[in-house]
């Protein structure tokens, strides 16, 4: 436990208080002064307002989608387990692989987007997708949804399955209609699956590299770039070239994602104690 | 093509680092294998070699450093104390040729010479990223393959070309690779080959677009391009490549051919007003007379502007001998390759230089030297440079490649080839300023005086703060 997780922390906050040489060479320490200097980085406030639009997008739009095909396939009808194979494709694939299909999907030239947009007459002229400044984020946004679903759906399918059917019985005893039963049976005792299927998740696409990474890589600058794929530009990819800069990114990236699961979770157990 | 793996394993391998490295008047000094404190009885045999460690001692602590060496020799029964293993990390320039040359070339010096070799093969994506770790884990390689070297002579991590190059190998090499190579004065960065871009168009859109031959000048260069792209059905003029994956190379060959330069007088001079013009230039060819792909400034090469010429969609894109040897496996597309269009003076390329390096660790130098003059070697540098489609950087190989009618435009200009400011350590940081920047200032709202007066501004910046 202490290697895997204390080490590498510790490695990581020492790294963020070092002056680094371009190479790579330890400078000696520098106290806090990484850290007042991201905060003068002229790149950040787009970068974070990036990071909340794609996390909150693709957590929100991947929760939404997965409440209804989880409850598609828990239905019973024929071909549902081929349809639950298929559902788990998108998963097994990597995400650079991934990544790269959809960037020849999104092709101005190539794409088989355009040519079925255009094709069907939904838009005049083809759009470069992960070109166009107003259509980059929209398109990260859908592949991110594409690749979190089947996580979340089985998710979600495994916590449909533990609510007992009695209650089911009960609600249509009483004359519920199918939409109230599900807003006050199956919804409330989802609960814990959705509680479990929105924290990994948000954990999941905030740290989310290659996605962004590969769909993003023809982009100038960092107008598109999340905190995660940011930090990794200081230091590799930027006239910044700073590892101990991009370390100190990384602290408030891991801080980041703990303050924000914490005030989630402390949220939902309020929740759960009033309901 | 690999793009770093994950971001996990980027943070962890790329930031975890271990300081071990103390500044000294010399350069950088490694602690561990000369600390008298810390030579127990398991560092015995790392004791035995460095001289440069000696004098750091008491006489009292030297005999008895002396004895355990003595101990430790006889122990191991190792000669001089060369290392065993020597870890060579070379950039992979295709799958098919770089592992088989490197890994036989390891098998044959360590059969020559009983040292063994560590080689890695890493992608170009993510080799500036594992070099990084290398050296903030104290573990540099023994000798590195890369495309940049003078940041690592300036931190002093390198040993000169005296120490580890036989004469013989240093006369070798083609002046101007070697002076591409000099850091101070000093050769550092040893030429490993050479590549240099032509000017490649469709020969097939020329006939139908009713042009008699490339353009020479720039004026001619825009008529071109406007008659290909009135062919219509989605062909287009010119394929300008200018996001962030290589836009110096491509703003290079502009800016010289418009008598522009990176620095005047070794002082930075990228916001000049010839290469303000020429930058205007390129803006206009993707904005007013719309003889571009779509968004110039966010199209790599690799993937963008190539693979649109290799489908035929193009008139003219700045290519190089690997784009030729696709081209001629793929039959689809009839080119021809001529000489860059100029707006002042004699048309200029762009050369550009990869480099060896050997780092300085403990006793090494002997053994790099074996291994570099092996690879410099004529039948073993110019095997592997005619298998991957590069370039010579020697003499020996110029004279036997000079028969390949293939190689023969890219060996007729690289004589007056020119090479991007690498000596400069400024410009390790510079080119990634250009690389993130430079495409905004063709997008329709971008401002190229802007543009170009803020990486002069940084590179100025960078220069002054001397990291």
């Amino acid at each position: 436990m202490a290697a895997v997780v204390l080490y590498p922390a510790a490695e990581l906050v020492r790294a963020s208080l070092s002056r680094y040489s371009i190479t790579g060479l330890h400078q000696g320490f520098v106290g806090l002064a990484n850290y007042g200097r991201l905060l003068q980085q002229e790149a950040l406030p787009a970068v974070v307002a990036n990071t909340a639009v794609w996390v909150v997008s693709v957590v929100g739009l991947t929760i939404g989608l997965s409440l209804g095909l989880a409850q598609l396939v828990d239905a019973r009808f024929p071909g549902r387990r081929l349809v639950r194979w298929a559902l788990i494709v998108p998963w097994a694939a990597s995400l650079i692989m991934t990544a790269k299909l959809f960037a020849w999907i999104y092709d101005y030239y190539f794409g088989l987007l355009n040519r079925s947009l255009t094709g069907l007459g939904l838009v005049d002229a083809p759009v470069d997708w992960l070109g166009d400044d107003a259509t980059v984020m929209g398109a990260m946004i859908a592949v991110g949804v594409f690749v979190s679903l089947p996580f979340t759906t089985y998710v979600l399918l495994a916590g449909l399955q533990t609510i007992p059917g009695e209650v089911y019985e009960a609600a249509r005893v009483d004359g519920a209609s199918a939409w109230r039963t599900y807003r006050t049976v199956t919804l409330p005792l989802l609960r814990p699956a959705l509680l479990v299927a929105a924290v990994l998740n948000a954990i999941y696409v905030f740290n989310s590299f290659p996605l962004i990474w590969t769909l993003n890589d023809r982009n100038p600058g960092f107008a598109h770039d999340t905190m995660v794929t940011y930090m990794y530009k200081i230091a590799f990819k930027s006239a910044l070239r700073d590892v101990g800069l991009a370390a100190a990114l990384g602290v408030v990236n891991v801080l980041v994602i703990l303050g924000a699961v914490a005030l989630y979770l402390r949220a939902a157990s309020v929740r759960e104690a009033e309901a | 093509m690999g793009r770093p793996r994950s971001r996990r394993a980027g943070r962890t391998r790329a930031l975890g680092s271990r300081r071990k490295y103390r500044r000294g008047p010399g350069g950088p000094v490694r602690l561990t294998p000369c600390s008298p404190t810390r030579g127990g009885p398991g560092r015995i045999r790392i004791v035995a070699s460095p001289r440069a460690c000696l004098h750091r001692l008491s006489s009292a602590l030297l005999l008895a450093v002396l004895a355990a060496a003595a101990l430790g020799l006889a122990a191991c029964g190792e000669s001089g104390g060369k290392p065993s293993a020597i870890k060579v990390v070379i950039a992979e320039y295709s799958k098919d040729h770089t592992r088989p040359f490197w890994q036989g070339l390891a098998e044959q010096y360590t059969k020559q010479h009983g040292t063994k070799v560590e080689l890695q093969v890493i992608d170009w994506n993510s080799i500036d990223q594992q070099v990084s770790t290398m050296i903030q884990n104290n573990q540099p390689p023994d000798v590195l393959n890369l495309n940049s070297f003078s940041s690592y002579a300036k931190d002093g991590l390198l040993h000169p070309a005296e120490d580890v190059l036989s004469p013989k190998t240093r006369e070798d090499f083609l002046p101007a690779f070697a002076r591409g190579g000099e850091y101070q004065g000093k050769l550092y960065g040893f030429p490993i080959l050479a590549s240099a871009r032509a000017f490649f168009y469709n020969t097939e859109l020329f006939a139908r677009a009713g042009l008699a031959g490339p353009p020479k000048t720039w004026d001619e260069f825009v008529d071109a391009a406007k008659k290909i792209q009135a062919l219509g059905g989605g062909i287009i003029g010119y394929a300008l490549p200018l996001g962030p994956e290589e836009a110096q190379a491509e703003w290079s060959i502009w800016m010289w051919n418009n008598g522009g330069e990176w620095q005047s007088n070794g002082r930075w001079a990228i916001d000049s007003e010839k290469n303000v013009q020429a930058l205007d230039f390129l803006a206009a060819l993707a904005n007013r007379h719309k003889v571009t792909q779509i968004n110039p400034g966010k199209t790599n090469r690799t993937d963008g502007a190539f693979q649109l010429f290799k489908d035929g969609k193009v008139g003219m894109v700045m290519g190089f001998s690997p784009l030729a040897a696709q081209l001629d496996a793929e039959g689809k597309v009839k080119y021809a390759v001529a000489q860059m269009p100029a707006n002042a003076g004699a048309p200029v390329t762009l050369g550009v230089e990869d480099y060896l390096m050997a780092f300085k660790r403990k006793a090494n130098a002997e053994a790099v030297k074996r291994f570099l003059d092996l690879y410099y070697d004529p039948a073993n540098i110019t095997r592997w440079i005619a298998a991957e489609g590069f370039l010579p950087v020697t003499k020996s190989g110029m004279a036997q490649m000079s028969g390949n009618p293939k190689l023969k435009p890219y060996l007729d200009a690289l004589p007056d080839a020119r090479l991007v400011p690498t000596t400069d350590p400024t410009w390790d940081k510079v080119k990634l300023d250009v690389q993130q920047n430079i495409g905004r200032a063709v997008q329709p709202e971008g401002d190229p005086r802007q543009v170009l007066a803020r990486l002069q501004q940084n590179a100025l910046a960078v220069a002054g703060s001397g990291r």
